[in-house]
């Protein structure tokens, strides 16, 4: 059977359930059809119409929807630091260094940079000319961080594995963050000490805020 | 005409019917699934006993890595199995798992083990049966730079890798936080005699007293003590404002306890071997306070390594993954990259035994590729280059990351 509804009278001697409408030769659907004006045929095929979407709708399987937007990445992630070198300075006091970075952001919205410390208590470290900087995705930013030795006092000269403390923020967070670099960048602020403890006795200045506490801060 | 209208109208319907049918059944199924190939991961770590709670961590990251791989069909044509064995932290069992992976043909590659002992008993073994080893959490530097890696860094096997991240950082990150941070000045440092704590406490003592603070005293327990009294006995009169202990969850866990308890409120300060839930639930409130550093970043804030914490949690696995997991995950996956990379490489087929894993060695040296961990690569030595780290602080019973650290040694 097509399950298309009774094709043949109620009270007809054949109707066990078992025949096919193809081939009928019986008055049967076509007849009833084509008997219909051609306003009811076309409101009947309209009307199927719509079942057909309809049904399809709901049994066909849903399109494979586009991929949400992937989350926005925490800033430490996709943020690169590498140390370049010392800056090319002329008359830089003996207590302060400048430090070249380049700066990368590997994906997700741009991220905002501060360096708000060198890990210890006797330096200070700040991004110079502007203390905040921003890096877009797929670029590389130059910067130069000037070190400054503010207290001689519990510094130890030869620096290793020496850090630099910045937050990073983005739409997603605000994280406090340490870039730990090798051996060059070390060696160089070793330099800066020597230089600036081995001679002088630095006058105690401010602190910076170094690394204690440092939290992610969600902001989504 | 009416017969061909009624054929014409009944075939529509007829079509409509069955494409419907044939759209709503999308489960057909892989018929190549008879040829495939199966290949066995091997997993080595304690699955039992003592520090078990990674162990486990580590050998459901994997489960899930070829889980993922045979449900994608990451590798048309191969399937992938683990094996799991138990090494009960005992360098001894790990290099007769070792010996037991690479006597069975059909094993690939391993991920494990979790301590840096039993990866020294194993690494020949597998060098020998150049048979490619990854593990998810050894970080003492010796692994992958020889004994002499302060001062002249060699690979002594290069079948073996790493995605941890080694002691030398680890160390000094813990340094950094204990004396910038948290401004420790005088640290008492104690390790369990074993490589990978007596290592890292030798690191964290040194880097300590680099950056000015001093060492109040030092010590050693035994793995599966439980009685610290003369050891607390001994802290308590030093007059350390901080402890440091080179070791696992297991003894540390009961350190903490009996130090707070005997009045002594000083943190306690170790590295990844205690960064686990258990620490916290079996010092309980001695905990509060404590830190661990460990590996990598917060698993929570990596996108990728969402779906497998969902999915680590939806199967019920026991043991932590909040250590290791995604890292095991990521060694076990790029295993099965390389099993790609050699097959792409060799016409689409993989090669015989023996070839294939010595090329699966070549190919994982050569992996490049974002994991649920991050980047995963390794340098000449086997090194992991993701060196990302995470000072975490026990707050209000749970493990709070406090600071966040990243080493380019360029």
């Amino acid at each position: 059977m097509s399950g298309i509804g009774p094709v043949e009278s109620v009270d007809s001697p054949e109707l066990d359930g078992s025949y096919d409408v193809i081939g009928g030769d019986a008055p049967r659907l076509t007849d009833r059809w084509h008997a219909l004006p051609p306003r009811a045929r076309r409101a009947a095929l309209a009307a199927g119409a719509v079942a057909v979407v309809a049904a399809g709708a709901v049994l066909l399987p849903p399109h494979p929807r586009a991929d949400p937007a992937p989350p926005v990445p925490w800033p430490a992630n996709v943020t690169e630091w590498r140390y370049v070198g010392l800056a090319q300075t002329t008359d830089s006091p003996t207590t302060t260094g400048y430090f070249r970075f380049a700066v990368t952001v590997d994906g997700g919205p741009p991220v905002a940079v501060r360096v708000i410390g060198a890990a210890f208590d006797g330096l200070t470290a700040q991004a110079v000319p502007e203390p905040s900087f921003t890096v877009r995705v797929g670029a590389t930013r130059r910067i130069t961080v000037q070190i400054s030795v503010s207290d001689c006092s519990g510094l130890p000269l030869n620096a290793d594995l020496a850090f630099l403390d910045v937050t990073l923020r983005n739409t997603r967070a605000i994280q406090h963050h340490s870039f730990i670099f090798g051996s060059n960048y070390s060696k160089d602020l070793s330099q800066l000490l020597h230089r600036a403890c081995d001679t002088t006795k630095a006058r105690p200045g401010p602190r910076p805020s170094g690394s204690a506490g440092s939290q992610n801060v969600d902001l989504s | 005409m009416r017969q061909r209208s009624l054929v014409i109208l009944t075939s529509v319907l007829t079509t409509g019917a069955l494409t419907l049918t044939a759209c709503g059944s999308r489960d057909s199924g892989s018929k190549s699934d008879s040829s495939s190939t199966t290949l066995t991961i091997g997993v080595d770590a304690p699955l039992s006993g003592e520090n078990s709670t990674t162990g486990l961590g580590i050998q459901y990251g994997v489960q899930i890595a070829v889980d993922d791989a045979n449900k994608n069909n990451w590798v048309p044509g191969v399937k992938f199995k683990i094996k799991a064995l138990d090494d009960k932290a005992q360098p001894a069992t790990g290099q007769s798992n070792a010996t037991a992976f690479t006597g069975q043909k059909d094993v690939v590659g391993a991920v494990g083990p979790l301590n840096s002992g039993v990866a020294q008993s194993m690494q020949q073994v597998f060098a020998s049966a150049n048979m490619v080893e990854i593990s998810p959490s050894n970080t003492n530097p010796a692994l992958t730079q020889g004994k002499d890696w302060a001062t002249s860094k060699t690979r002594p096997y290069k079948t073996y890798f790493r995605t941890a991240t080694t002691d030398a950082l680890q160390g000094a990150f813990a340094a950094d936080y204990a004396y910038n941070g948290l401004k420790k000045k005088k640290a008492f440092v104690v390790d369990d005699k074993q490589t990978y704590g007596a290592g890292l406490a030798g690191i964290f003592n040194s880097a300590f007293k680099k950056l000015g603070g001093s060492i109040a005293g030092t010590d050693h327990v035994n793995t599966g003590d439980t009685d610290f009294s003369s050891l607390v006995t001994k802290i308590k009169n030093s007059g350390a404002d901080l402890l440091y202990y080179g070791g696992q969850y297991d003894e540390s866990e009961k350190i903490t306890k009996q130090l707070k308890g005997a009045g002594v409120k000083i943190p306690l300060f170790g590295g990844d071997g205690m960064f686990a839930t258990t620490y916290i639930q079996t010092a309980g409130k001695a905990a509060e306070g404590d830190l661990a550093t460990s590996v990598g970043v917060p698993a929570d804030t990596l996108p990728a390594a969402k779906q497998f914490i969902a999915t680590y949690k939806a199967k019920g696995y026991k043991g932590d993954y909040g250590a290791y997991g995604a890292y095991a995950y990521d060694a076990a996956t790029a295993i099965i990259k390389a099993v790609k990379a050699v097959k792409d490489a060799n016409g689409d087929k993989l090669p015989a035994s023996n070839d294939l894993r010595s090329k699966v060695v070549d190919a994982v040296q050569k992996s490049d590729f974002e994991g649920i961990s991050g980047k995963v690569a390794f340098d000449e030595y086997g090194d992991t280059t993701n060196k990302q780290l995470t000072v975490y602080q026990v707050a209000n019973g749970a493990w709070k990351a406090v600071k966040t650290g990243t080493f380019n040694g360029s």
